[in-house]
């Protein structure tokens, strides 16, 4: 079931990186050459200064940028990804072991075979469910990572495990991580763009883009779901061009000399920031979200025509659209936590996936004929998976399983991932990944290093400490799995 | 770090500390055993191997295969020590650390010795342990000794204990904050809205030294302060005016008697403890049950009560809207109420055990139900009744005659006006049918005057043969003229019935009498699923003593009244705790507790526990009066400092020690309150229905009323008056239609509550304080005011403008730049009309105005305005 989300707490972990410790990691980390500098040179005593202007990385990057078609809820990867005979043979009967129940007391210990045909799919010949036919056209540009691992029981933990590397929220996601290491390739258009479902954001709201702790700049900016996806881009008639640069002009004036009477909050820096950003956002923002000149094979490709998938495949055109302009990170959300299915399954994951293969294949293949999938990585995955016994067994069109973070399924591609590779194991079941594992810190350093950061070394200073991604954790950049 | 220290560390921690001392089961061990081993040794059913690791005794069982769990005295040949040692135990999740092992270890060569007698008999599952009630927040409140500073800084404890924290740190307050400064903040505090440029110079001139507690009586004082602190008492309550669930989002259209009755509580400073107890209970402090509410309502106090109890009615709700599953639907919108009132009045996650044993705080599932089972016989899911069947009529038995009486009328009108139409329709008939073949017409005529179900097959043949003879309907087809007397004469009625005297509802929830459901504990939450009864009560961790609930004389099972007594007993360790630290919050912008909805082990800790339980106790000892609490807050030094302080920001930039006053954006609700105030188009209008939002043809909602056409499409929004101008706290919450100037800045989206708001700095801010209609309308309405109060003064207007925004005047290169501006935009717009061809009717164009806008419009745009200091 849902936990309670704080509303955000984000405005009272304010960022606090500044002082000479923050200015010495800074010149040390200078020193080496080899790092990102997040933080602009600044003379001792002053404030640092954040901003958005493009970083080097610490070593040459594979990836510029990342699309996370993030699926709530914890799809079924024995179901979708990851065959297991054994489910089959065991099929009805009592599972043959122990399972790690979210909930002991009330599971059923029947195995559940998966009621969906598997069959190898691209030349490399990856094992994948009919229920993604459309995913099986570009096999051989995937990693398939079967052997994901938090063991975090339930939503919240298991989300802000593989969004900001820890079980608890308030801390920066992935995307904040990136476009403060890395800046943005865009100064016309937000760093971190995140597209909402028209259903309503994940059960976990705002968290799924937060900064945290990192300073403003670097928060996820929310889209809406519709058109228009972002409201008031129109200056007035009268005020259109140089009157309003004017008006910008001295806002810009004022600005700063608040600031200067208020040195060191980062909250009114971020405020200057984005009224530059917001100025510029007027055009560029418009035409970057605007699908209407897509030619029709592209609308066709991604399924546009298909009230089933419109939604999806509009977005995903749009996540193409935001990072051929230098958009650093774009997460496409789903609504609630739709494929949490402990019921219904039959039915509902079918559903789940018809709205989603198509486009998020299409976003692949259209990626790769522009030749942009090669700097951009995509992601597919949720934040758990499932067991491979049923739950709720009051009749086998009310079947489902619970969750499981001891293993599961999610899918990359691009960016420096290898193409048409399956990595990792989970047991004879599904139900534990067994033989290279990947836990959410491991996904998190092999990310980052296809951007050319150094997980360790990528750390913004807070109360003393240099805090991290993944956060002192062992984490392991899985070298096997990138080309 | 991350913020939290996670629960892991915690016991790495804990563990390495206790290697220097004797280590004890229940403080080192056990919690070790709790994280790691006893979900399957213990907590389930049966436990693995047959082995239960809940207490030290059950571990002298042998093992199934030969063997001991542990042998006192001695590690190595403890079975127990060489699984975990080998890492064959735990099987699932993480391994326990090195220093772990030594505690069980040293534990064991100590003797395995518990210091306390151990419980007789433990049930299934969770037992709760003396450790477990050593949690912080479930110990008794305590009235801490304040600290002796000797600084003549110290206005109150409340500097006392904040000074010793700061100057354990070596930091010390910040210097008093200028008084423009102060004035603007304590006011848009406490009432949400600015100060005037009459009051900030008041203020300033005013040297008597208790200048500044006379400010804030006023502003205590002021109207304005309930429909500010209110709104942070609907944030977590879940206030809105819409049923939610169901995409259709349907009008919740009484719960604003609600929303009143809290403004006025905060008005009146009525004692907390009576507001908790109304709002739980007011139904069963009134003496109503469903029966007889409307009957008690007729006391205009009885009525208060249950209007407070609409409380437990503000949740999503989809069983009115056709909810598909009808069951879950309710169970739902019961899981929701215990969410918020847990929440809210506990600070706890008590919802994260309605499937299963809370993970992380010592909440069984069966604590889950108990607490449901206080609330469960108003709520009754078997007997729901939906939120049309829990509103009560506010007719006086007068009322209620008269009403009744016009609603006869009107149905002798309906009556008459049928008549009319047969009449008529007979008349046209008879006309016809004469048309028909001789022999067709008695049979015809027959048929007619069959009912439809009783017409024979021949019957209904022969009248299709002549359908236009038939008559029986559709007389305007027949006879427009006729039609428009029987339409005339149902306009009577449709008259009449806008004569009765209108009808107020109250929303409430209320018991059935002599009807009590039984509660039971649901497998995996699931309904379906029914498991053992519980009685009503307390979380077991922080139970005192059985709840004894007493009947009313009325019949309400008496429940949430006892409950209520419970939480306002001043025994309660969570409900004055939770409070304070709410107040605190809303006053100095982070918590004591920074995790104001969690007081449990995946919240923050406390840092300054001593001054919490201080506030705690003073809180309850003073008569649960917020106002006198408020008053020692915002009078104290540590609220009164300057938002600048080198060594506090440096050191703390958190402010967790508040060594400074913590700058803090306004809110959604004081941003767009303080633009209308400045802007002189505030229309302080209190209480009522709320105000309508409409979607304008831009996306944006707005307030105002849709204007639609034939195909439903909107064509305009339409003004409503001076109520596009009331205060935020006003206008309608629609759970899937925000306002979009109060959304864009952070105002919560009710599923079901909001515990703490975020404060967020994003590009669509930017976009609406640059574009957005309701920004630019209100930055003329400003520039307006300003020419009206100095006429042809250029410099007047703009010195004007500072003072009402900023409480200060602007420095003279301020005003240069101003001047500048204003000439040079005063020109582009002037060329701008030049150059554009205006409708006949259009008023004429006036540059200077649109230039002052414009400057009016980068004032609220800037961070001057935007942030409180």
């Amino acid at each position: 079931m849902n936990h309670p989300h704080l509303c955000s707490r984000r405005h009272f972990l304010h960022a606090g990186g500044f002082g000479l410790g923050t200015l010495a990691l800074a010149e040390l980390l200078r020193g080496d050459g080899l790092l990102a500098a997040p933080v602009k040179p600044h003379a001792p005593g002053e404030s640092p200064r954040f901003d958005l202007v493009p970083k080097a990385p610490h070593f040459a990057p594979k990836a510029k940028a990342m699309i996370s078609l993030f699926m709530m809820g914890g799809p079924s990867q024995m179901d979708l990804f990851d065959p297991k005979p054994m489910l089959q043979k065991y099929d009805g009967q009592k599972f043959p072991g122990e399972i790690k129940y979210d909930n002991l007391a009330q599971a059923s210990s029947k195995v559940f075979g998966s009621p969906w045909k598997f069959a190898p799919r691209g030349q490399c010949g990856m094992e994948l469910s009919e229920l993604l036919p459309n995913l099986a056209e570009v096999a051989d540009d995937i990693t398939l990572i079967r052997s994901m691992h938090s063991g975090v029981n339930n939503h919240g933990q298991g989300l802000y495990a593989l969004l900001n590397g820890r079980v608890t929220p308030g801390r920066p996601t992935i995307g904040s991580w990136l476009t403060y290491g890395l800046g943005s390739e865009t100064q016309e258009l937000p760093a971190y763009m995140v597209l909402a479902h028209p259903g309503g954001l994940p059960t976990f709201q705002g968290e799924h883009f937060t900064n945290g702790w990192l300073p403003a700049l670097y928060q996820g900016t929310l889209i809406r779901p519709a058109e228009p996806r972002i409201l008031n881009l129109d200056p007035p008639a009268h005020l259109a061009g140089r009157p309003q640069d004017r008006q910008l002009d001295l806002l810009k004036s004022i600005n700063e000399q608040h600031l200067a009477e208020h040195p060191g909050e980062l909250d009114l820096q971020a405020r200057i920031s984005s009224y530059e950003l917001a100025a510029k956002m007027q055009t560029a923002a418009k035409e970057a979200l605007d699908i209407s000149n897509e030619p029709d094979h592209i609308k066709k490709l991604y399924g546009v025509d298909d009230p089933k998938t419109r939604d999806y495949a509009t977005r995903c055109i749009i996540a193409r659209r935001l990072v051929e302009r230098g958009v650093r990170f774009v997460q496409v959300l789903n609504s609630g936590q739709s494929w949490d299915q402990h019921g219904s399954l039959i039915s509902a994951l079918p559903a789940n996936c018809i709205a989603t293969d198509r486009p998020s294949a299409a976003l692949i293949i259209d990626l790769k004929q522009r030749g942009l999938l090669d700097s951009t990585v995509v992601h597919w995955g949720g934040e758990m998976g499932r067991l491979p016994v049923l739950q709720n067994d009051a009749g086998r069109d009310k079947w489902g399983r619970d969750h499981n973070t001891y293993g599961f399924s999610q899918w990359v591609a691009g960016g420096g991932f290898k193409r048409g590779c399956v990595y990792g194991e989970t047991d004879e079941f599904s139900h534990h990944a067994v033989k290279d594992i990947v836990h959410h810190y491991d996904w998190h350093a092999t990310l980052l290093h296809c951007f050319g950061l150094d997980h360790k070394r990528l750390t913004y200073k807070r109360n003393g400490t240099a805090a991290s991604l993944t956060d002192g954790q062992e984490a392991r950049v899985v070298k096997e799995i990138l080309a | 770090m991350p913020f939290r220290v996670s629960l892991f560390l915690l016991l790495t921690a804990v563990a390495a500390r206790a290697l220097d001392r004797e280590v004890t089961f229940e403080r080192d061990v056990r919690p070790i055993l709790k994280a790691h081993c006893t979900h399957c040794h213990g907590e389930e059913e049966k436990p693995k191997g047959g082995v239960d690791l809940r207490l030290r005794r059950f571990m002298d069982k042998p093992l199934e295969g030969g063997g001991h769990v542990l042998v006192p005295g001695k590690p190595g040949e403890s079975e127990m020590v060489q699984l975990i040692r080998e890492g064959e135990m735990p099987k699932k999740g993480k391994k326990l650390t090195a220093e772990q092992i030594a505690v069980i270890e040293k534990w064991i060569a100590q003797g395995a010795k518990v210091t306390k007698p151990e419980p007789e008999t433990l049930a299934l599952g969770m037992f709760i342990t003396d450790e477990d009630r050593e949690w912080w927040a479930f110990k008794p409140i305590a009235r801490p000794a304040v600290p002796q500073t000797g600084s003549d800084r110290v206005r109150s404890p409340i500097d006392a204990f904040v000074l010793a924290k700061l100057r354990e740190q070596k930091l010390d307050f910040a210097p008093e904050a200028e008084k423009r400064a102060l004035i603007r903040r304590v006011t848009l505090d406490l009432t949400g809205l600015p100060p005037t440029p009459t009051e900030v110079d008041g203020f300033v001139a005013d040297t008597a030294p208790d200048a500044y507690e006379k400010l804030v009586d006023r502003l205590l004082a002021s109207p304005a302060y309930g429909e500010r602190w209110a709104r942070h008492w609907l944030d977590v309550a879940g206030y809105a005016d819409s049923n939610g669930f169901m995409e259709v989002d349907s009008p919740r259209l009484h719960a604003w008697r609600y929303r009143d009755y809290v403004i006025r509580a905060f008005n009146d400073d009525k004692p907390w403890s009576g507001f908790i107890a109304e709002q739980l209970a007011g139904d069963e402090l009134a003496g109503a049950t469903h029966a007889d509410t409307q009957q008690v309502m007729l006391d205009p106090h009885k009525r208060d009560q249950l209007v407070a109890t609409a409380f437990l009615r503000l949740g999503p709700d989809g069983t009115d809207d056709g909810a598909p599953d009808t069951k879950l639907a309710r169970n739902q919108a019961i899981a929701e109420e215990i969410r918020i009132v847990s929440s809210s009045l506990l600070g706890l996650t008590v919802a994260c055990a309605q499937c299963h044993d809370h993970r992380y705080d010592p909440i069984s599932q069966a604590d889950y139900y108990r607490f449901r089972a206080i609330f469960d016989p108003a709520y009754d899911w078997q007997k729901w009744r939906n939120p049309s069947q829990r509103l009560y009529s506010l007719y006086t038995p007068e009322e209620r005659a008269k009403a009744d009486a016009i609603e006869k009328q009107i149905g002798d009108i309906n009556r008459e006006a049928q008549a009319m139409s047969k009449k008529f329709l007979d008349e046209i008939f008879e006309k016809e049918v004469v048309k028909l073949p001789e022999a067709e017409r008695e049979p015809y005529r027959a048929a007619r005057a069959t009912a439809e179900k009783d017409r024979t097959p021949e019957q209904k043949a022969l009248l299709k043969k002549y359908p236009s003879a038939l008559a029986l309907y559709s007389l305007d087809l027949y006879d427009k003229d006729a039609q428009k007397k029987v339409l005339d004469k149902i306009a009577e009625g449709t008259k009449l019935r806008a004569t009765k005297p209108p009808e107020g509802m109250v929303m409430a929830l209320t018991e059935v009498k002599g009807v009590v459901p039984g509660t039971r504990v649901m497998n995996r939450g699931d309904h379906d699923q029914p498991k053992q009864f519980v009685e009503p009560g307390e979380l077991s961790v922080i139970e005192r003593a059985p709840l004894a609930p007493k009947p009313t004389d009325t019949g309400s099972t008496g429940r949430r009244l006892a409950y209520a007594r419970w939480l306002t007993s001043g025994q309660h360790p969570l409900v004055a705790r939770v409070l304070v630290n709410r107040f605190w919050l809303h006053h100095f912008g982070r918590g004591l507790v920074n995790t104001p909805g969690d007081f449990g082990a995946l919240g923050e800790a406390p840092t300054h526990p001593e001054l919490l339980d201080w506030l705690a106790s003073d809180f309850m000892q003073g008569g649960w009066k917020l106002k006198r609490l408020q008053r020692l807050m915002v009078t104290s030094t540590t609220y009164r400092q300057s938002s600048l302080s080198d060594a506090s920001s440096k050191a703390d930039p958190d402010n967790k020690l508040y060594g400074r006053f913590k700058m803090q954006r306004l809110d959604a609700e004081a941003l767009r309150d303080t633009m209308l105030a400045a802007a002189g188009t505030l229309n302080r209008a209190a209480f009522g229905p709320p105000i309508g939002i409409a979607r304008d043809l831009s996306g944006r909602i707005v307030v105002g009323q849709e204007e639609l056409n034939a195909n439903r499409d909107i064509v305009k929004v339409k003004s409503l008056g001076k109520d596009d101008f009331r205060r935020s706290i006003y206008v309608q919450v629609r759970r899937k239609q925000p306002l979009t100037v109060l959304e864009a800045f952070d105002a919560p989206v009710m599923t079901p509550n909001c515990e703490l708001r975020s404060s967020s700095t994003v590009a669509p801010q930017s976009l609406l304080l640059m574009n957005d209609t309701f920004v630019l309308d209100t930055a003329r309405a400003f520039a307006t005011r300003l020419r009206g109060e100095s006429q042809g003064d250029a410099r007047g207007q703009i010195v004007n403008a500072w003072r009402i925004l900023f409480g200060r005047s602007p420095q003279e290169p301020d005003m240069q730049r101003a001047l500048a501006y204003i000439a040079e935009q005063t020109e582009a717009v002037r060329n701008y009309h030049h150059g554009i061809q205006h409708a006949k009717d259009a008023p004429a164009p006036d540059p200077h105005l649109d230039a002052l806008a414009s400057y009016c419009q980068v004032l609220f745009s800037s961070n001057r305005f935007l942030y409180v200091e």
